[in-house]
């Protein structure tokens, strides 16, 4: 999978590659994810006062 | 002694950091914003006699204090990421701002403790409420302090200025050129952010509600927190303007790259999120004036007006200036940068549309304030105004996760280098310029 990642990154041109879209979607996805389970988990753990 | 290229597969290196800090600060912005809403309602509260404002204010603080694991937590995971996987990058920054980090990180001390005293001591100082309130205030100042240091590093990494004498270290390093702006921008955005995510908490809670008491304090609770994010998102244009102008003038290839090159598609998102948080805000305004205590059928022409021009205005702000839209996936309509697009261009139109935008906001807030002034029947919003609140919430969280993306890939430009410091310091930690900033802030005084 990683090299597969690699070579998809060293024959772009420095624009958008495979790889580069996928971490980008990916990164957001992750930021959204934690953001929300979190936020979630404290909401959880203080409501039963 | 080596120093290992570590990388994290599959995810890349880049966007760990990304991922990290993106998250880190969705809870370091609400959290600074959160403390000072919630020390202005208890302020509020304690000269309106008004219950709503003293419950609203001890619920959030109690939130903040638990939230703040999660903050911190991230926080210290970024800085482990950083120093792990960019070593030497992470040296330079250091040997720069070492003060600098060292304040924050005392800021930060200060603001954990005053906002746990704040939240703890609530019913030991019941009787002396001044100071309590003085409390909440402190534990904002603190968050701000942290924030104002965290932004001399973030504005210097995209604008460092060239350095050729000591002198000139203090003056280009930490008050380079948009570090004040970046401030202004940050504060005024922390209100905004949190506000909104209030608000659609709110309209969350009033719809899952059954009791008529906590369905009036969720009305009030979305409108008290609405009027904080939208009050100060109209104040985003201008201080907005005047960082990108200070982008502009030290780092154009940068400001090309997102205001016209090949990223510029990320500001029409960023357009797009601000659209919907302005129309679902004044649609949410003009549907409470019904609810007035004093009806006035004036005022809610005027709302209304106001929502027209809103819509107007936030079109002007979307249109793309041509048909080269997202050049990286190939979206691109007709001859692509050479088709221009009527109405798109910058000047004037989109500074029409954004001064009509502010303009507008300020005279629906005025008008909506006019009518609070008065009051308004809690509990009888309607369901899709509390989704309008809703969709506020979701809509600020994309705005900042974009603005943030748009910051930190302005300095790729062409990826030919991308930078870490902007002209100095590369993606892969190399430094390319003999005059880049890398000596202490220190070195040198008293010389």
């Amino acid at each position: 999978m990683d090299l597969a990642l690699l070579l998809l990154q060293a024959g772009g041109d420095g624009g958008a590659t495979a790889v580069g879209l996928f971490r980008f979607f990916a990164g957001f996805l992750l930021v959204i994810t934690f953001f929300c389970s979190f936020l979630g988990f404290t909401y959880w753990i203080s409501k039963d006062e | 002694m080596p120093i290992g290229n570590l990388d994290v597969p599959i995810i890349g290196k880049n966007a760990v950091i990304g991922i990290l800090v993106q998250t880190h600060i969705l809870f370091a912005a609400f959290i600074i914003g959160a403390v000072l809403i919630a020390a202005t309602s208890e302020y509020l509260g304690m000269v309106t006699k008004q219950n709503n404002y003293e419950r609203f204010a001890r619920n959030l603080a109690r939130f903040v204090v638990l939230l703040f694991a999660s903050g911190a937590a991230l926080a210290i995971t970024f800085v482990l990421a950083l120093v792990t996987l960019f070593p030497v990058f992470f040296s330079i920054l250091q040997n720069i701002f070492f003060w600098v980090f060292l304040v924050e990180a005392f800021m930060f001390l200060g603001q954990i403790i005053i906002v746990y005293a704040w939240y703890n001591v609530w019913d030991k100082l019941a009787y002396r409420k001044s100071l309590h309130v003085v409390f909440g205030f402190i534990a904002g100042f603190f968050g701000l302090m942290a924030m104002t240091m965290i932004d001399a590093v973030a504005s210097f990494m995209l604008t460092p200025a060239e350095v050729t004498s000591q002198a000139d270290l203090v003056a280009r390093s930490f008050l380079n050129q948009t570090m004040v702006p970046l401030n202004m921008h940050r504060f005024v955005g922390n209100f905004s952010y949190a506000g909104f995510l209030i608000a659609g908490w709110a309209g969350w809670r009033y719809l899952r509600t059954t009791r008529e008491d906590d369905r009036e304090y969720y009305d009030w609770m979305g409108h008290f927190g609405l009027l904080w994010g939208f009050g100060f998102l109209i104040m985003q244009p201008v201080i907005g303007y005047g960082y990108l102008k200070g982008i502009r003038e030290s780092s154009p290839d940068s400001f090309n790259t997102i205001m016209l090159g090949d990223k510029s598609w990320v500001f029409n998102l960023l357009v797009i999120w601000i659209a919907v948080l302005s129309i679902a805000s004044t649609a949410y305004f003009v549907h409470k004036l019904r609810f007035a205590v004093k009806p006035s059928e004036t005022l809610r022409k005027l709302a209304v007006g106001a929502l027209g021009f809103t819509a107007l205005f936030t079109v002007l702000n979307i249109i793309p200036a041509n048909a080269d839209l997202v050049p990286q996936i190939g979206l691109v309509l007709g001859q692509g940068e050479d088709t221009t697009i009527p109405l798109g261009s910058m000047y004037p139109w989109k500074y029409i549309g954004l001064i009509g935008l502010m303009l507008v906001g300020f005279f629906i807030v005025a008008l909506y304030l006019k009518a609070s002034a008065n009051g308004f029947h809690w509990g009888r919003a309607s369901r899709w105004s509390q989704i309008a609140l809703m969709s506020c919430a979701f809509f600020v969280v994309l705005t900042m996760v974009t603005m943030g993306y748009t910051r930190e890939t302005a300095r790729r430009v062409d990826n030919n280098p991308g930078y870490l410091i902007h002209d100095c310091v590369t993606l892969d930690q190399k430094l390319v310029s003999k005059h880049c900033p890398t000596e202490p802030l220190t070195e040198g005084v008293g010389e």
